[in-house]
């Protein structure tokens, strides 16, 4: 494979990881917003996903980071293009984002003992967490569209969302919101019978269902739509990315079947894979592009020099990561106990310590 | 406001903001990790106690620095298009290795700020190395961009393209030691001293306690064994300077003739209309001395360049001035404190005067990292690559630059009152009982939410 297009994969691998980690925190605020009823459930579901957040999100985050990086040093024009053309989107995500990240440690320090604080950033949390995702389905939508020219010598911000905007990108910003929302909610669904909370457990799992459900008819709606307004996207799913559509459609009514028959780890691993599956065949039906119908792939990429060095310092710079990530993910997600660690040993830090 | 002023209002602010709590991220975790490993090795409680207090400001401020670093890397693209067009091709790798580097900070941070009760004490400390470590790597690999900017190499221009790109010669350009020493060493400084400053405080207050001591004199000992070799470290980068770019060196010194033996003026207002340096202090020959170690050598002055080349000398002498009257300072307050420390047989000092001194020069450290960073970035004017892109050729097309820069303003305020407010909570807290048993099994972040683990 040539090296832009590995450099590609990774970035797009990169992108599936943001959306499956990221996601679903974005997924957990937005759940936030929509729940009205029972106090003691309410709050129980806050400290739940105050919880779950916690230790990872900021990790999580960095997933966006690094996709900003490296999509500026492999294709640098393609970054420096979409800045300008989807100035004012970006800019709002942007917002989205900071708003969401601060405000979800202010939440989490405001919990106990400041009540109009934890409503306020609370609030800011969940609004945010349903408004970003929005905006960066729709910005997505707008590079499928292949609306966004750029062989023009004057290239131009779109500030009334001709691009970003249009009947399609809105079906493909709100998919995004309602993907997030499964996510977080298979995943809260797991931890919720890690611990045993039945009530809370069949919460996440209605959630999860419906949320499903609004999702595969937001995409078959968006694929419909693609037909006329993102042809390239919809001729490339017809051809060489069918193979990933059907894949996509199935693993989607499986992870259903897996919710229904409360089979949680099962329903996990479906969703990151149907994730990966729907961003998958975005990319691969677009092909050779980057930004249709103009930039490619091949020439929107760095210099070989430059990429050969951002591809062994990304391998370097895995092999440092993945572990730490797994690391992390297994003091904080996996059920049995940390490496260096007795369970029982929980309260007698300085016990052992002593026997040392 | 035109919109490249709104433009670099927007990026000079988020860079203002996004410096406090990168600095912090890099000094914090060390003094966290010597602070837990004295802990430990003494089971001593006052240690672990502080160790647990500035985790948990860790956990906002660290948040905090996350979201604000995620709007500078928008804001590279979004306001400067042109500029990261070019910048991304040649020193993008520096980026993306800086990137690798706050991940694995990221994740440690996690594993360290909610990993109290699920790691062994000995696995919890060690968790503070990785923290540490990436917090210098990235500190250097996203400096070194910075220095790229101040003295750009790996790349040839042929018929306006950029080609012959080596990212590697890119990223150890000849601005790299200097500006990246100088860098992580104000780091240290200054949470040194702004941790000794908080205590400080307190003890002004009246709370005299060993908590509060041992606390003052790890961050006295961080920044003052970081300051002499600051000081050092910015010798060598003015005298580097004066080779490597003339134009910012004269608008630092105020030097606007081209002079043999040119005098040293300290303070005062260089006026860029009339070309002089008013109410001054002038040691004569002392800058041809300081940067050739020659009293009598020429020093290129700013009417050497062109005029739409020149750097304007009055804000960048006053906040070069402004930095070294601040490290100074702090110099001297550290110094003082330890001499008195060993000339009284090791008994802090807690004498009222230097207890002013040592709260005054807290804020003065960040303030020297602020107008350091308006040196380097005001006296490359009007060049944003020197010598290649101007600053006002890379700003973006898009409009409604001033509003953007009154939203993100305006979120910069909010998150300052927001921080201010939980951290002034936290301070408030009560500390637990100083007993080993008690503190080292005390609470954390995630038993705080309310949730039992």
């Amino acid at each position: 494979m040539a090296l832009p297009y590995i450099m590609l994969t990774i970035l797009w691998l990169a992108l599936i990881a943001y959306a499956v980690l990221g996601g679903a925190d974005f997924g957990a605020g937005v759940w936030d917003l929509l729940y009205v009823g029972n106090k003691d459930i309410s709050r129980r579901r806050h400290e739940f996903i105050n919880h779950a957040l916690g230790p990872v999100w900021e990790a999580n985050h960095v997933w966006l980071i690094f996709l900003i990086v490296g999509l500026f040093t492999a294709f640098p024009t393609v970054f420096s293009t979409l800045s300008i053309v989807l100035f004012l989107p970006f800019t709002l995500a942007l917002i989205g984002i900071v708003l969401r990240g601060a405000a979800f440690v202010f939440r989490v320090y405001g919990t106990r003992s400041d009540k109009y604080g934890a409503l306020i950033w609370g609030g800011v949390f969940s609004f945010a967490s349903a408004i970003t995702p929005f905006i960066l389905g729709a910005s997505a939508a707008a590079v499928a569209s292949g609306r966004i020219q750029v062989s023009s010598v004057n290239i131009q911000a779109d500030m009334t969302g001709a691009t970003w905007l249009t009947p399609f990108a809105i079906v493909i910003g709100l998919m995004a919101v309602a993907l997030c929302a499964v996510l977080s909610s298979v995943y809260l669904s797991v931890e919720a019978e890690q611990a045993g909370d039945t009530e809370l457990e069949q919460l996440f799992r209605l959630r999860a269902i419906i949320a499903g459900a609004i999702t595969a008819v937001l995409g078959a709606l968006g694929l419909i739509l693609s037909s006329s307004e993102a042809t390239l996207l919809w001729r490339g799913m017809l051809a060489h990315a069918l193979p990933v559509v059907i894949v996509t459609m199935i693993v989607g009514l499986a992870t259903a079947a897996a919710l229904f028959t409360r089979h949680y780890r099962i329903a996990r691993v479906l969703v990151i894979v149907e994730t990966a599956g729907l961003l998958g065949s975005w990319g691969i039906s677009q092909l050779p592009y980057l930004i249709p119908p103009s930039m490619t792939v091949e020439g929107a990429a760095n210099s070989p020099g430059v990429l050969q060095v951002l591809l062994v310092g990304t391998i370097i710079g895995m092999a440092l990561l993945l572990p730490s990530l797994y690391y992390l993910f297994s003091v904080f997600k996996l059920p049995y106990p940390a490496p260096g660690k007795e369970p029982a040993a929980a309260n007698n830090d300085s016990l052992r310590y002593n026997k040392d | 406001m035109s919109d490249l002023l709104a433009a670099r209002a927007q990026m000079g602010t988020s860079l203002a903001f996004h410096i406090i709590f990168a600095s912090l991220g890099v000094g914090l975790p060390l003094l966290m990790c010597i602070a837990e490993g004295l802990a430990l090795r003494r089971k001593d409680p006052v240690w672990m106690a502080l160790t647990r207090r500035w985790a948990r400001a860790s956990a906002i401020l660290f948040a905090i620095g996350a979201v604000s670093g995620t709007i500078l890397s928008f804001e590279l693209g979004l306001l400067w298009p042109t500029w990261i067009k070019f910048a991304g091709a040649v020193v993008g790798p520096a980026f993306a290795f800086e990137g690798f580097a706050f991940f694995l900070e990221a994740i440690f941070l996690g594993l360290y700020l909610y990993g109290w009760d699920r790691l062994s004490p000995r696995a919890h400390w060690l968790c503070s190395f990785p923290i540490w470590i990436s917090g210098l790597a990235s500190a250097w690999f996203i400096v070194s961009t910075n220095s790229w900017m101040n003295s750009p190499a790996g790349f040839v221009i042929k018929n306006g393209q950029v080609t012959n790109i080596d990212p590697l010669q890119a990223m150890f350009n000849p601005s790299t030691p200097y500006e990246t020493t100088h860098m992580i060493l104000a780091c240290y400084v200054a949470t040194g001293f702004a941790v000794a400053a908080v205590y400080g405080w307190s003890m002004l207050r009246g709370k005299r306690d060993s908590y509060h001591r041992k606390a003052l004199m790890l961050g006295l000992a961080l920044g003052a064994i970081a300051i002499p070799l600051q000081i050092v470290s910015g010798d060598a980068n003015a005298r580097f300077l004066a080779t490597s770019q003339p134009a910012k060196l004269a608008a630092m010194e105020g030097l606007f003739h081209t002079t043999s033996g040119a005098p040293l003026e300290i303070g005062g207002l260089a006026d860029p209309n009339t070309g002089k340096v008013y109410f001054a202090i002038e040691i004569p020959k002392g800058l041809s001395f300081l940067a050739t170690f020659n009293p009598n050598a020429t020093i290129r002055g700013l009417d050497s360049f062109p005029a739409n080349d020149r750097p304007n000398p009055l804000p960048v002498h006053t906040s070069f001035d402004g930095m070294v009257a601040s490290g100074f300072f702090a110099l001297l307050v550290g110094w003082l404190f330890w001499l008195i420390y060993f000339l009284r047989k090791r008994k802090v000092p807690e004498n009222r005067l230097l207890l002013i001194g040592i709260v005054l020069a807290g804020p003065l450290s960040f303030l020297a990292i602020e107008l350091g960073w308006m040196v380097t970035e005001l006296g490359r004017q009007p060049w944003v690559i020197y010598g290649y892109l101007r600053t006002a050729d890379a700003v973006t097309t898009a409009p409604w630059l001033n509003i953007s820069f009154l939203v993100f303003s305006f979120i910069y305020v909010i998150l300052a009152i927001a921080l201010i407010f939980f951290l002034l909570r936290l301070a408030r807290t009560p500390l637990p009982k100083m007993e080993w048993a008690e503190v080292a099994t005390g609470k954390s972040l995630a038993q705080d939410q309310g949730i039992a683990v």
